[in-house]
């Protein structure tokens, strides 16, 4: 068995990994900003007494973690325009759709978050006088935000993964890039071990940089 | 003309569920006095505390602070209907509520914590707040822990200063729920001395408690409850020295060893 490992083939195309990153870099950008923004929004209902806020948000977490990521992209960008009239591109409909997706999980890990704060917390909150807004922002959340760090880190190398998805709506991403590559050059061993690389070296510095952060709350106290 | 009460409760009731915790209550207290409540474990001590500033909410009769109605407010044709959040917040920031388990916010340092009503609730500017914190932390005895972070303090430490986190608020009256029952024993006394000085400033206070030395010594009145009741409301002499109901009597007998 005498395999022959080209990576000279690899490094001359090297511009489409560039590009692929870009695109990937992008996709975890707008994806990660609507993940968390109604991630944050749905974790707070979900944490509400009030069933009013409390039942929306949990039939969407569910909904979104029990059926599978690609159905959901494939329904945002091929059946919502038939539905609503409203057509997005690739780009902005893969980020929206992982986007959704992740929302459901950090929903999650903001309410676990949350719920794991002593109530003598937001009691003590309440009894100088703070609104709940004011509780939550100044007292419950920086201190919720340390405990959601490593699975917060989880969620983002899983996200940031999760945008090769976007290949099926022939979005430009490093895997779909790669795949294009593939077709030309027939080294689809030398390619994904490439595209792998690439996403440890994009993940990597975030995880580091959690252990870090882990490090300095505990050292502190 | 007689001094209005700054506390005055009637007919209060409250259940969780099926049970009933406060089986209507009344008692009053005078701008400057000492309210003591003693009594078993699962008497309700606690829950009245924390209905006074609306920590919990009640199902029946009123509390007033202030000459206002908490928690509460009267419609049109005198009925109650739950008050706005903003004027509960208000008469919040005007009582200091102390804590059995301290409850200081442990990503603040002590400075912190202590400014965090006065800048974030009252809006004040942080130099002034933080003038007076230091103040504040002076007269616990916390001078030098300004910096700290919660953690690093003993529990009398602690206290300490979510004593002074509520006083940074200056609040017109001030509850403590058990603030020395999480202590050691060596840890008892600095609390209790910062709060015996309190006292003989002329503060509001409405303490429940388990140090009968504290009730007798520094509390106006002492109020004995059991099973969601008044059980006994009257000076210390008369509770420890002389108390009228049986249940009073054989409570002290086994708290008093």
């Amino acid at each position: 068995m005498g395999y022959v490992w080209q990576w000279q083939m690899i490094w001359d195309y090297r511009q489409v990994f560039y590009r692929g990153v870009e695109v990937t870099a992008i996709l975890t950008f707008w994806a990660l900003l609507i993940g968390m923004a109604l991630g944050l929004v749905l974790g707070l209902m979900r944490s509400s007494r009030a069933a009013w806020l409390r039942v929306p948000a949990a039939v969407y977490i569910d909904v979104f973690r029990a059926t599978p990521i690609l159905v959901q992209l494939v329904w945002i960008y091929y059946a919502l325009p038939i539905l609503t009239g409203v057509q997005m591109g690739n780009i902005a409909s893969a980020s929206v759709g992982i986007g959704l997706h992740a929302a459901a999980y950090i929903a999650e890990i903001f309410r676990a978050g949350i719920a794991s704060i002593d109530r003598g917390q937001s009691d003590a909150a309440k009894s100088l006088g703070m609104s709940y807004g004011q509780a939550m922002r100044r007292i419950i959340l920086p201190q919720a935000v340390r405990r959601m760090v490593p699975p917060f880190i989880n969620e983002f190398a899983t996200l940031m993964k999760l945008t090769t998805l976007g290949s099926v709506l022939a979005v430009n991403e490093l895997l779909h890039e790669a795949e294009n590559l593939i077709n030309n050059t027939y080294r689809p061993l030398e390619t994904y071990t490439v595209v792998a690389i690439v996403f440890g070296l994009l993940i990597y510095p975030f995880i580091w940089l959690s252990q870090r952060l882990e490090q300095h709350w505990k050292t502190r106290g | 003309m007689i001094e209005k009460p700054i506390i005055r409760v009637e007919g209060l009731r409250k259940n969780f569920g099926k049970l009933e915790v406060l089986r209507g209550l009344g008692f009053e207290v005078k701008r400057g006095e000492v309210l003591a409540i003693i009594g078993p474990s699962g008497s309700g001590k606690s829950t009245l505390l924390r209905c006074l500033n609306f920590l919990e909410d009640y199902q029946a009769g009123e509390i007033h602070f202030e000459e206002q109605l908490v928690g509460y407010r009267r419609d049109a044709k005198g009925r109650l209907k739950p008050d706005t959040e903003s004027s509960i917040r208000r008469i919040r920031a005007r009582m200091g509520m102390v804590f059995q388990s301290f409850n200081l916010f442990p990503h603040k340092t002590v400075l912190e914590n202590v400014i965090e009503g006065p800048v974030i609730v009252r809006g004040e500017s942080r130099g002034a707040a933080e003038a007076r914190a230091r103040a504040l932390l002076e007269r616990v005895g916390l001078a030098d822990k300004v910096a700290t972070y919660p953690t690093k303090l003993s529990g009398g430490q602690q206290q300490r200063a979510a004593i002074a986190r509520a006083l940074a608020m200056q609040p017109a009256a001030m509850l403590f729920d058990e603030p020395t029952s999480a202590l050691d024993p060596e840890l008892v006394g600095e609390v209790l001395e910062v709060m015996q000085s309190l006292a003989a400033e002329g503060m509001t206070m409405v303490v429940v408690t388990h140090e009968m030395g504290f009730a007798r010594q520094v509390a106006d009145r002492v109020m004995m409850m059991d099973r969601g009741e008044i059980v006994e409301l009257g000076p210390p002499s008369q509770i420890f020295g002389a108390p009228e109901s049986p249940r009073t009597a054989e409570f002290l007998r086994r708290v008093l060893h």
